[in-house]
């Protein structure tokens, strides 16, 4: 790799291991997916037996269950990604990093390694913790996954590269409007507000659009067996990868035209 | 050698700077001078590639700044001190800045010891006093040891020791030299720290020249003593202004010693003194710009 893009790159590892927002963001990714992940298992374990659940049982998918905090801990992976350019923004400390690294699209290029290699870290040690916490529990009363069914390793694997690229997805929503605020805004309407406008939509459209949206996008990338409803494994991923190849593109050349 | 090619910003409708050309020469401290909004913070921020000219360009060593492949070793700059991440530490702060240009780490507990915040390295910049935060600024300047450093205002927040401080360092610099530009919009600030100043005004260029020059061009003031003080003054109507000091005494400003000789003679008036008062580089700088203050005072009766 080119020398010059390997320095920006250490340059930019060092200011994302030394800002307390990444910490804190990163623990609360953390705890977020663990620990809904745990509340909700220990519930469906305790009501499984319930009158009235068995159909409940026929669609049960413990591997999704297990990675259930996924839904919040979506948010703490987006807002790391966000503020590690929207801060730069909110105290000026961008002109420095500029001046130092005047080439806009190789410092976007090293913030999106240096984001994407941490979070994908971080987040495929969550969720197989997550999973392995979540099967342990089930275990004796529910039914669990194991490596061995089918899709299973794969679904987990994807569930932490789901982590990462909303993380990604996050920097170039920040690298576009700048603000923190905003971008956080954005970044929650994208996932949570939309699905449940698109709710709202003629069931002939809607079908058609929520298979697009990021939040089911996830969903298909961390369910063992394709569904009906959502694109295949596969195909979700790389949706999702062009939108976040997509938003990172259109930052940099912002970045590149506007004064810093 | 840092050069200015006629060089123009607009920012939606105001045209922060037109058409300025000049370079800045090593080996001396060249000031950068104009009143408040005048472009001198545009122009830096032009110069380091933060913001894109609308016309002309600015070039260091004959490269536009974006095209420098460690930029920090060629220029060293200290734009706004406050422009940090508050929450990480004086040291990361710099070991981010010298692992981007592939600068050692050595280098880092160097400049901070030297601008002497070495004790505090460990601490969170949002902490540091205004005072504080510039010397980490020319702490991050120095970094790259480079042969050309911007300063934009740097005397802010100094005390006076920090003040003289920091000319010793601006002089020693150069003389190594160096190329150093410092902006102020203190005329007696860059009397004492420049050797070379640059004045503009409203975005536009002025005058350049050394502080003798400048001082010398301008109209300065001539004290005349004379008896006939009355008369002189209803004759003395070429002058810009003429004020009544006491009974025999004038100052006239706008007229050389010369012509003032001449008029008091062809009417047969004695004079008793005619002196040439140097113009401090304050009026000068005031004279200079009078027509481009921005913010300045427009009633009459409070102007000075
Ligand atoms: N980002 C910006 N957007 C819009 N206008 C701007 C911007 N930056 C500067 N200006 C305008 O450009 C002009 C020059 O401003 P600049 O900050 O360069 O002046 P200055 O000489 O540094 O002033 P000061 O002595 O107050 O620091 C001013 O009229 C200012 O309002
Ligand atoms: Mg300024």
């Amino acid at each position: 790799m080119n020398p010059t893009l390997w320095s920006t790159i250490h340059s930019e590892w060092i200011k994302f291991r030394t800002v307390r927002s990444t910490v804190t963001g990163l623990a609360t990714l953390i705890v977020l997916t663990l620990g809904i992940g745990v509340i909700i298992c220990l519930a469906i374990k305790a009501h499984w037996g319930d009158p009235g659940s068995h159909f409940d049982h026929l669609l049960f998918d413990p591997t999704s269950v297990s990675l259930g905090g996924l839904f919040l801990a979506q948010f703490a992976a987006g807002a790391v990604g966000i503020i590690t350019i929207t801060s730069e923004y909110n105290t000026g400390s961008i002109r420095t990093t500029l001046s130092a690294v005047p080439h806009r699209a190789r410092l976007v290029v090293a913030k999106t390694v240096v984001l994407f290699a941490s979070l994908t870290v971080i987040g495929e040690v969550v969720v197989f913790a997550a999973f392995t916490i979540g099967q342990a529990i089930f275990r004796g009363t529910v039914p669990t996954a194991s490596f061995n069914q089918a899709g299973v390793l794969r679904a987990v694997l994807m569930a932490g590269l789901y982590v990462a690229l909303l993380t990604v997805l996050g920097l170039g929503i920040g690298l576009i409007l700048r603000t923190t605020a905003f971008s956080i805004i954005v970044f929650t309407t994208l996932l949570l507000i939309l699905p449940i406008i698109v709710n709202f939509l003629p069931s002939s459209l809607k079908d058609g659009i929520n298979k697009f949206l990021p939040a089911n996008l996830g969903s298909a990338m961390y369910a063992p067996l394709p569904t009906a409803q959502n694109f295949s494994w596969g195909v979700a991923t790389l949706v999702l990868l062009s939108y976040v190849a997509v938003v990172i593109v259109v930052g940099t050349v912002l970045m590149q035209r506007r004064d810093a | 050698m840092l050069k200015v090619d006629h060089l123009s910003k607009q920012y939606h409708d105001t045209l922060a700077i037109n058409d300025l050309d000049f370079e800045v020469k090593p080996g001396v401290v060249t000031g950068f001078l104009g009143p408040n909004g005048s472009g001198k913070s545009t122009t830096m921020r032009v110069i380091m590639g933060l913001d894109r000219p609308t016309k002309g360009r600015a070039t260091i060593n004959g490269k536009v700044y974006a095209d420098l492949e460690s930029p920090l070793r060629e220029v060293g700059a200290l734009l706004d001190a406050k422009s940090l991440n508050p929450q990480r530490s004086a040291r990361n702060h710099l070991r981010a800045l010298a692992a981007s240009n592939k600068i050692p780490f050595a280098r880092v507990d160097a400049v901070l010891e030297f601008v002497g915040i070495a004790s505090v390295a460990n601490k969170k910049v949002g902490g540091f006093s205004l005072g504080m935060s510039q010397r980490l600024g020319i702490a991050g300047a120095l970094l790259g040891d480079p042969g050309i450093l911007l300063f934009d205002e740097p005397v802010n927040g100094l005390d006076p020791e920090g003040i003289r401080w920091i000319r010793e360092f601006f002089r020693s610099l150069a003389s190594e030299g160096r190329t150093v530009f410092v902006s102020s919009h203190l005329m007696s600030e860059m009397a004492v720290s420049a050797d070379q100043i640059i004045v503009i005004g409203r975005g536009r260029f002025i005058t350049a020249g050394s502080v003798d020059e400048l001082t010398a061009s301008a109209t300065g003031t001539v004290l005349v003593r004379s008896n006939s003080s009355d008369r002189l003054r209803s004759l003395l109507t070429a002058a810009r202004q003429v004020e009544v000091l006491n009974d025999d005494a004038l100052s006239v400003t706008g007229l050389s010693c010369e012509a003032i000789g001449e008029l008091a003679f062809a009417n047969g008036i004695a004079l008793h003194e005619l002196t040439p008062q140097r113009a401090s580089l304050e009026e000068v700088f005031m004279d200079l710009t009078a027509d481009s203050v921005e913010y300045g005072h427009h009633n009459p009766e409070l102007a000075s």
